[in-house]
């Protein structure tokens, strides 16, 4: 089943056009990867499935269905859960409390406040902390662990290594792929490239806005990479 | 002397209710609501026609009921379409529902002033420390007390609470998790409407009913969230405790300049600590 599809999607920021004719789609058990320079779009693209950018020409289905007109919590209820850009880690809440704002949705599944814990235990010791008090990889760790507690089918990752020392990004790599293997769907918008081959299986190339090339990243050579990525 | 602190904590505690009101609206639409100390006084009218039928706490209970309806209209007719507006645009529509909600009060009960009684079970005084000081004044207190606690516990215990909490830090996050933005903002315009109407309500004893008594309440209590920092809850805790001892001692040994001393603290503080009481210095 079709778990996100853009379809011919333009989208805009009030009047500035940044989508051009996206087309992708990711289906159960996918891992596709978002590639390309700083401010090709590739958050715009997280942004016009949230609503936050608006969606022009085209047309959205989030778990098969067309996605109508879309509200904040449109694409949490059809079981896409993201990890924003940036983290976004509310500082007036607590870690256990951001943990349990990702549970706002309800949707049934195996994730619990004691599986996240277990998957990252310094989120357990530090619980009662300001979410913002934590260092960026373990910001990073809340975030994800606030989108695992929705029971996402389809994980986003928006620039998931951005900032964080090398072993941080090895570890939270083999957390994607565990995660993959238990079936859950990965959506990766990265430049880390390394972290892209490890864990993403096909990718679709952004530039000025609009996807220039598509293919399995076992294709994907490092001539490609350095025309469309800073490497 | 322990009499001037109670009949401050009375006044501070009828403050903190509606200043909690402006608080949270603020804190959700970004409307700064002009309109904040009509609902207090439309909730003491509320009061006055339902206690003339049903009694007092049905009356205090059909004032609460009544305005947070009417907040959940406003809401859903002024607030939201106000929240991406400029500042200057909110008060100028809140300011004119201001005018609108007098003008209906002064249609439907006239102009002069009314009086409610103290119910039956509250009439009297207690011996404090020698002085005599009436029931029904500790009555504000308490209940002032228990609704703040009742309050509180609700914004940091409870689901919806959370979501409060975390819409008036990241409306945009926030939504992303799932969270009805709309509705949780429109439930708690709805709770800041219906504080509001029940503090209306609780004072209405104490006060002659005018349609113009929103006036003084809402100067007040803006000032009480500019004190405590805007938006912070405990911020606007301390600010009407603070607010109405300052009043309360200003009228007995300032009278001349007690009017004064509130606005006289909320400028020193814009100046001096312009992020409030409880805000973090920048
Ligand atoms: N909220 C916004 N309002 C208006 N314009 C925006 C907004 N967010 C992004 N833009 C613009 O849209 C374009 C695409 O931005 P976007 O964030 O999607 O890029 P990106 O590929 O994610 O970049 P990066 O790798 O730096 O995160 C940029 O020109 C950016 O300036
Ligand atoms: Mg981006």
């Amino acid at each position: 089943m079709s778990l996100l599809a853009f379809r011919d999607v333009d989208s805009f920021y009030g009047r500035a056009q940044v989508l051009r004719g996206v087309s992708f789609e990711i289906g159960a058990g996918e891992r596709v990867a978002i590639l390309g320079r700083n401010g090709v779009g590739k958050t715009t693209v997280v942004n016009t499935f949230l609503g936050i950018a608006s969606l022009g020409k085209g047309e959205i289905t989030l778990a098969g269905k067309p996605s109508g007109r879309i509200r904040n919590y449109t694409a949490a209820r059809a079981g896409i859960s993201v990890v924003p850009q940036g983290r976004r880690i509310i500082g007036a809440l607590s870690v256990k409390e951001n943990l349990v704002l990702g549970s706002a949705v309800d949707r049934k599944g195996s994730w619990t406040l004691e599986r996240v814990f277990n998957l990252f235990p310094i989120l357990r010791e530090r619980q009662d902390t300001s979410g913002t008090a934590l260092s960026g990889g373990q910001q990073q760790m809340l975030a994800i662990g606030r989108a695992l507690m929705a029971n996402p089918a389809l994980l986003v990752l928006d620039e998931p290594s951005e900032g964080l020392a090398p072993v941080i990004i090895d570890e939270l790599a083999d957390v994607f792929v565990r995660l993959a293997g238990e079936g859950t769907s990965l959506l990766l918008i990265e430049q880390h490239i390394s972290l892209v081959r490890r864990v993403a299986q096909t990718y679709h190339m952004l530039s000025k806005g609009a996807v220039v090339e598509s293919g399995t990243l076992a294709e994907l050579t490092d001539e490609q990479l350095k025309r469309h990525v800073a490497v | 002397m322990l009499i001037h602190v109670l009949n401050g904590l009375v006044y501070g505690g009828l403050l903190y209710l509606v200043a909690v009101g402006l608080v949270l609206i603020f804190g959700l639409r970004q409307v700064v609501n002009f309109a904040h100390g009509s609902l207090f006084m439309l909730g003491a009218y509320v009061a006055y026609a339902t206690i003339a039928i049903a009694g007092f706490w049905i009356g205090l209970l059909a004032a609460a009921i009544v305005l947070a309806l009417l907040g959940l209209l406003l809401d859903r007719t002024v607030f939201r379409q106000l929240q991406d507006q400029d500042p200057i645009v909110t008060v100028l529509v809140t300011f004119g529902l201001l005018l609108v909600l007098e003008d209906f009060v002064r249609t439907v009960w006239g102009r002069d002033n009314l009086t409610v009684a103290v119910p039956q079970l509250l009439q009297g005084t207690v011996d404090i420390a020698g002085a005599s000081f009436p029931i029904y004044r500790l009555f504000v207190i308490a209940a002032a007390a228990v609704i703040g606690a009742g309050l509180t516990i609700w914004l940091k215990t409870s689901r919806v609470g959370l979501y409060v909490r975390a819409f008036a830090a990241d409306p945009v996050t926030t939504g992303m998790q799932g969270v009805d933005t709309e509705r949780v903002s429109a439930s708690v315009v709805a709770v800041g409407a219906g504080l509001a109407g029940l503090s209306g309500a609780i004072a209405s004893p104490l006060l002659a009913l005018s349609p113009a008594m929103g006036g003084s309440i809402l100067i007040e209590s803006f000032i009480v969230v500019v004190v405590g920092g805007f938006g912070s809850f405990s911020g606007a805790f301390v600010a009407a405790l603070v607010i109405g001892q300052l009043q309360n001692f200003g009228i007995v040994f300032v009278p001349s300049i007690a009017s004064m001393v509130p606005f006289l603290l909320m400028m020193a503080i814009l100046i001096y600590r312009p992020e409030g009481l409880a805000g973090k210095a920048s």
